[in-house]
């Protein structure tokens, strides 16, 4: 009974995740017409890759008003004027992700080290401090982040996201290894240093090692909100030349008219990258997550 | 080789905590010496200032005449044991044993000898190739120490080694570290709270307490001569008996008197005793002090209950009630003694100890080590 009961909590559980997502690789592969047909086409009757095909052809056009019905005939003729934006915007996000994901372990990875294994003043306060940063919600630093990106000069220039990102995301990065490495015994890193391992020696040679579940945990993370991140990237860019994917896609709705087929077939774009990660990074994703949950 | 001196040392953490206050220690080059104490003692924070894995904050540590303040750890000539030997997981067995030599630059051809014969001195060779989580408690112990003979270091350190091994594997590897120092010739520091570990394998044994020496000296003259009633309860299993009472001098005689008990104490002892007749004193009587077979005679004679018998195999513990107070004697397994008997023991009086009975300081103790 108890059983019947779990099996069918967990299929409505896992339509109602998977659905959307079900629906929007589906209806990336249909034209607009069978898209908007009542009732929907769950497998479509004609697939097609032209979706695909007018993001990429979208690159060397110039979409105007009168000329948004010729490039693409998948769509039924509409084609966003802000399409073409689209692969370069790919880019910014990739370019930005990454750096955040390099720079966050560049500064967590040591951080979280010398606070779950030196002892120094003030140590667990700056624990504490970091936290505290994530508790006051984005939207209210964001005018105090604009003041300071405006001062640096980086206003509509990548650099101004990745900063930003990294202030949201190093503080969860340090969160998640400090407790991953306050679990690993301390004699280990006595045994390292007794071995002739400087400290720097002891984290890249013992410590990191054994702390992969918790780096692939933070690597995910810092990935994945800086390829979603939407209101920074809105207030911080204003042109395609750092605009990342989020403002570009959501710019399509807004256009001449509403193009589902090709907001689909971009969304599906957007979800490779992350879903590539997930099933690379797939056997250590629980076990780091939980590392960094159980004590910290 | 090394001579290590520690003076004045303090180590004062920064929650305001003193381990150690001021604490002064000469150990000397190929001497094998253990720390012991209770826990919370000092004892671990002394090795780990030695080893350069805490920073003085007072004092001077010195290895020969080389003030090592400032080196840090993987600058020393050090090798170290620990209790939960601290192997790395993720390496096997030959990479563990192998890491210090490959951090010291050690030429791979020599990395490679090296291993393989500590894995042979130890017995640990078909496990080169495992990993740490596939190892016994014992396995794991003898490739810690693999991995810190190896390094054929100046100074060996270690952290209670084997107070994570079962009895009967403690006593083996006692033996092992004891002929393991005869071959390597090199200086030893033992931290341990086992008393026996301590008495087996010490030249010279430092007793601590709140981060305070209370006592250096050898085994014997820890365990005959101890200083105060904290080196004297620290040692000995069943641990050593108090009665306390008052001196007494008659006919040129100084005894112990409790109630109808007189002890007369052994002339060696008159000469530092002499004069302090009604001074309010312990006497301590270590378990095995008595003779079941002798002839009781007067001031030599213990009389009293016997209210429990306690069978341990080789012998048998008796509790004895004498003038209110409850000893506890270790005694041959062949004396048949039955609870609630009353009886006459002797007493071995001339191991007897004498110690002030508010400050448990020896009144016998004459500085010497």
């Amino acid at each position: 009974m108890k059983r019947i009961f779990l099996f069918c909590a967990s299929t409505v559980f896992l339509v109602y995740v998977l659905a959307p997502v079900a629906w929007l690789v589906s209806s990336s592969v249909q034209q607009e017409a069978e898209i908007t047909s009542r009732p929907p086409h769950w497998i479509p009757r004609e697939p097609t890759l032209e979706n695909f095909e007018a993001i990429f052809a979208a690159k060397e056009k110039q979409v105007t008003y009168e000329t948004r019905r010729q490039g693409d005939p998948a769509t039924g003729g509409y084609i966003p004027s802000t399409a073409r934006n689209l692969v370069p915007a790919m880019w910014n996000s990739l370019i930005v992700a990454v750096a955040v994901v390099i720079l966050n372990l560049v500064v967590s990875v040591p951080a979280a080290y010398a606070m779950a294994k030196i002892r120094f003043v003030g140590r667990s306060a700056s624990i504490y401090f970091m936290l505290t940063t994530r508790v006051i919600p984005d939207i209210a630093l964001v005018v105090p982040f604009f003041f300071f990106i405006h001062k640096l000069g980086l206003l509509d220039h990548l650099g101004s996201l990745v900063i930003t990102y990294l202030a949201i995301t190093v503080p969860f990065g340090v969160f998640i290894l400090v407790g991953y490495f306050e679990s690993l015994p301390d004699e280990l890193d006595k045994a390292a240093r007794i071995d002739g391992c400087s400290r720097l020696q002891t984290l890249l040679r013992v410590y990191l090692p054994l702390a992969v579940p918790s780096l692939v945990a933070v690597v995910l993370f810092t990935f994945l909100t800086s390829w979603n991140e939407f209101l920074l990237a809105l207030m911080f860019t204003q042109t395609p030349a750092s605009q990342t994917m989020p403002i570009i896609v959501a710019a399509f709705t807004s256009d001449f008219t509403i193009s589902f087929s090709f907001i689909n077939a971009a969304g599906v774009l957007a979800v490779i990258p992350p879903v590539i990660l997930a099933v690379v990074f797939e056997r250590y994703i629980v076990s780091g997550l939980t590392a960094g949950a159980v004590k910290g | 080789m090394a001579r290590i001196r520690l003076e004045s040392a303090g180590k004062r953490y920064p929650n305001g905590f003193a381990a150690l206050e001021s604490l002064s220690l000469d150990i000397r080059d190929k001497e094998f010496v253990v720390l012991l104490g209770p826990s919370g003692c000092g004892k671990s924070t002394t090795l780990n200032l030695v080893a350069g894995l805490e920073e003085l904050t007072s004092g001077s540590l010195y290895f020969d005449d080389a003030t090592m303040n400032a080196v840090p750890a993987h600058r020393r000539d050090v090798a170290m044991v620990f209790q939960s030997y601290a192997l790395y997981p993720h390496k096997s067995v030959y990479e563990n044993i192998a890491f210090g030599l490959r951090m010291r630059g050690h030429p791979a051809g020599e990395i490679e000898k090296r291993v393989r014969d500590a894995a042979r001195r130890l017995e640990i060779e078909p496990l080169l190739e495992r990993r740490p989580h596939q190892l016994s408690g014992g396995q794991r112990q003898r490739v810690a120490l693999g991995r810190a003979l190896v390094r054929q270091p100046a100074v060996f350190l270690m952290d209670e080694p084997l107070s994570n091994l079962d009895a009967a594997l403690r006593i083996a590897m006692r033996a092992e570290i004891k002929q393991l120092h005869h071959t390597m010739q090199t200086t030893f520091v033992y931290v341990t709270h086992d008393q026996a570990e301590a008495l087996t394998l010490a030249d010279r044994i430092v007793v601590m307490r709140d981060g305070v020496i209370q006592q250096i000296g050898s085994p014997e003259a820890i365990y005959d001569r101890p200083r105060n009633t904290f080196v004297a309860s620290f040692l000995g299993n069943p641990p050593i008996n108090y009665l306390e009472g008052f001196l007494r001098e008659k006919e040129n005689q100084i005894c112990f008197a409790r109630g109808a008990l007189s002890l007369i104490l052994p002339r060696q002892y008159s000469e530092r005793l002499r004069g302090q007749a009604g001074r309010p004193v312990k006497l301590g009587l270590r378990a095995e002090e008595v003779d079941e077979h002798s002839v009781p005679r007067a001031g030599e004679t213990l009389h009293g209950r016997v209210s429990s018998v306690l069978p341990v195999g080789s012998d048998q513990y008796l509790g004895f009630e004498v003038e209110g107070s409850l000893l506890f004697f270790r005694v041959g397994r062949d004396l048949r003694h039955k609870e609630g008997e009353h009886v006459a023991l002797s007493v071995n009086v001339n191991r007897a100890q004498i110690f002030d009975a508010s400050t448990g300081e020896s009144l016998l103790w004459d500085g010497s080590a």
